[in-house]
């Protein structure tokens, strides 16, 4: 039972790991840049919903959307102004590029909204929905179905727009895109700004149950990383597949080991992966 | 870091005063041939606390306790016995790297010529600056709790609450005690901690506590500072059976823990180990959920309301406990330098640790005094159980601090 009520536990969480994860897997897949200032958004989107909140009075989960808007066009003008004069450099002018963006974007936040822990209150934050011995966690729940939603729409987006079928052309061959009359610069900036959002919208659905803090995208870059390489680096549905593999190995690893080791079971994960299938989990199955 | 680990100084007005004072010398001995009625230099008291980094609320914190009894007592005509010299606070931030805050102390010594100092919150780091005062013959004062500051046979150090262990012990016993007192006797009980030094300390204190009374620990867990999902604590402690829980964490993680329980209904009573659960975001991350929490602490405000209210009149919030403690602290020691009618650090060491402090702020602490004894703990020093109560923090054991009644659990 306690194995039953973890996995469902894990499920949940996964759900959000997945979709603050896609954001990156779009970057990387599309512009084949490793953001390592990725995990920054998390946090805006959850000062973005934090400050909707205290202000308007807006629910968290309302707020997601106002959140992804922010992160969105922030990040277009950080991709306008710097991510575009490194595309052609080497990889290493472009880690320090987005590890002095992690840097930055963390301290700015320090000075603007100090270090105060923030957290937000919801008449639903304490509930539960009961399923015979199982708990569901209503936050849990809500976060899951939104990420659920919005990883749909990406799909939809993907697969069904223009823009969405430009903006992999331009994955698969940036000459040939170019050809077609794609210009690549603006898909290369609208990935990046979708991938930004998509993980401030993911920042603003946890916020019910996780506090903001300058320093909280640190808990979670490492985590992305690992969701997105057990997906294949690149891959939109492996990074859905890895991130509720993440969520279900931490939450599940719980029942058998002691909390402190949940990290560790998911990054022996991790490293068996790499080793055994660097191409990630899912691909090369279909 | 919002603020570089550099020297601020409190108070446009010290330095203001200082140069004002230095023209009125200049001055005075055209008009009439003395520098008498001549400001003396001030005193500097070193504080350093972190004012960045996950730590930084607390250093805010200590640095308003501190800054409130020092404009006090220059605003009362400072230190009397030395001319009616200023009290100058020069802060630095320590962050939360222990060979910062060495550092800082270091300087402090030798550009600021402090006579003492004051900090550094976090256990660690007023490690590191002891050893840096203990070599240079400077009085430090602390609220820091590890067991370690007072028991290296230091000279300088005065630590001004009770020892980590001690504060383990009591919210082990005292809690058993509520309990009793209500008609319950606890058999099994939970300990979960955040796994640094801090939560470490204390949940050995508890397990020695547990095994002294032959309570059975049905559960022991040690988590990482920065988690992000509490369910599966939760899980457990529904699973153990235990009656009552100690959770010994920060705020971010406090939160999370209490949030799990409410969710799943347990009405296990929760008492914490201070640092996340006896500060205002406590109540204000958890709103009503927060209510009957109970948590030890070293001292508590209502203990004392005449001082801590003019705290929660300038800075707007209650009088957190290490405010409290830190501005008994720079009381004590203002008065220490009264008493020494010097700014030699040795003589102000000495008059600290001679000194029965029964007056002031020094009241505010739980033993309504302060004494300090050979190994440089304030030997007066109590901890107490505090329980929310709508925003705030009610004194609720031992029963000769109580403020109210403990409320037990709430059967449904």
């Amino acid at each position: 039972m306690a194995l039953l009520q973890a996995l469902v536990d894990g499920l949940l969480i996964g759900g959000v790991y997945a979709v603050i994860s896609l954001g990156l897997t779009l970057v990387f897949g599309v512009m084949g840049i490793v953001n390592f200032a990725h995990a920054q958004f998390v946090m805006i989107g959850m000062y973005v919903a934090w400050f909707a909140w205290a202000t308007l009075g807006l629910d968290p989960l309302l707020a997601s959307p106002l959140a992804f808007a922010a992160a969105f066009v922030l990040a277009a003008a950080i991709e306008r102004l710097m991510i575009r004069r490194v595309m052609r450099a080497p990889p290493v002018a472009q880690v320090f590029l987005t590890v002095g963006l992690l840097i930055a974007l963390e301290n700015v936040a320090l000075i603007v909204f100090g270090s105060d822990f923030r957290s937000v209150r919801t008449t639903y934050q304490t509930a539960a929905l009961r399923l015979g011995p199982l708990f569901l966690s209503v936050p849990y729940l809500a976060a899951f179905a939104l990420s659920a939603a919005s990883a749909a729409a990406l799909w939809l987006f993907l697969q069904r727009t223009w823009y969405g079928r430009a903006m992999r052309a331009t994955a698969q061959d940036r000459m040939a895109a170019a050809l077609f009359g794609i210009d690549p610069e603006r898909m290369y900036q609208l990935a990046f700004a979708l991938g930004a959002g998509l993980t401030a919208f993911g920042g603003a659905v946890i916020l019910p149950y996780i506090t903001v803090s300058p320093s909280v995208g640190g808990q979670f870059v490492v985590l992305m990383f690992t969701v997105v390489v057990l997906g294949g680096l690149g891959d939109v549905g492996g990074a859905l597949v890895g991130g509720l593999v993440a969520g279900v190995i931490q939450s599940v690893s719980t029942v058998f080991f002691p909390i402190q080791l949940q990290n560790l079971v998911l990054f022996v994960v991790f490293v068996a992966v790499l080793a055994f299938r660097p191409q990630g989990l899912l691909r090369g199955v279909a | 870091m919002a603020q570089a680990p550099g020297e601020n100084v409190s108070g446009a007005r010290g330095r203001r005063g200082f140069l004002r004072g230095l023209a009125i010398v200049a001055a005075l001995p055209l008009v009439t041939g003395t520098a008498r009625g001549a400001e003396p230099p001030p005193i500097h008291v070193g504080v350093i606390v972190p004012l960045s980094g996950a730590n930084a609320q607390f250093g805010i914190n200590s640095r308003n306790g501190i800054e409130l009894v020092a404009d006090e007592i220059n605003a009362a005509g400072g230190i009397k016995s030395l001319g009616g010299a200023k009290i100058k606070l020069v802060v630095a931030d320590s962050t939360s790297t222990p060979t910062t805050a060495a550092t800082v102390a270091q300087r402090f010594i030798t550009q600021n010529e402090v006579v003492a100092i004051l900090g550094a919150f976090a256990s660690s780091l007023t490690i590191a600056i002891s050893e840096v005062t203990e070599r240079r013959d400077i009085p430090l004062l602390t609220m820091s709790f590890a067991d370690q500051l007072t028991e290296r046979g230091f000279k300088n150090i005065f630590q001004i609450v009770s020892k980590g262990s001690v504060l383990g012990r009591a919210q082990f016993d005292y809690t058993l005690a509520i309990a009793k007192a209500t008609g319950e006797k606890i058999e099994r009980v939970a300990i979960m901690y955040e796994d640094t030094a801090y939560g470490t300390a204390q949940a050995n204190g508890l397990r020695a506590a547990a095994k002294a009374a032959g309570v059975q620990v049905v559960m022991d867990e040690a988590y990482p500072l920065g988690i992000t999902d509490a369910a599966p604590l939760i899980n457990k402690l529904r699973a153990s059976g235990a009656q009552v829980a100690f959770p010994v964490s920060y705020l971010n993680d406090s939160l999370l823990i209490i949030r799990a329980m409410r969710q799943q209904n347990l009405d296990t009573p929760a008492v914490g180990g201070a640092a996340g659960y006896v500060i205002p975001d406590f109540v204000k991350g958890l709103g009503e959920f927060a209510e009957g929490v109970l948590s030890i602490s070293p001292t508590n405000y209502d203990n004392a309301p005449e001082f801590t209210e003019r705290f929660r009149k300038r800075y707007g919030y209650f009088m957190v406990h290490e405010a409290l403690e830190h501005a008994a602290a720079m009381y004590c020691l203002t008065q220490a330098i009264e008493k020494a009618a010097s700014r030699d650090p040795a003589a102000i060491r000495k008059a600290l640790a001679e000194t029965n402090f029964t007056t002031g702020w020094a009241k505010a602490m739980t033993g309504g005094a302060v004494k300090f004894d050979g190994k440089g703990l304030n030997e007066l020093a109590q901890p107490v159980m505090v329980q929310w109560r709508g925003a705030e923090l009610v004194t609720v054991w031992p029963e000769s601090l109580a403020k109210g009644k403990p409320v037990w659990r709430k059967r449904k």
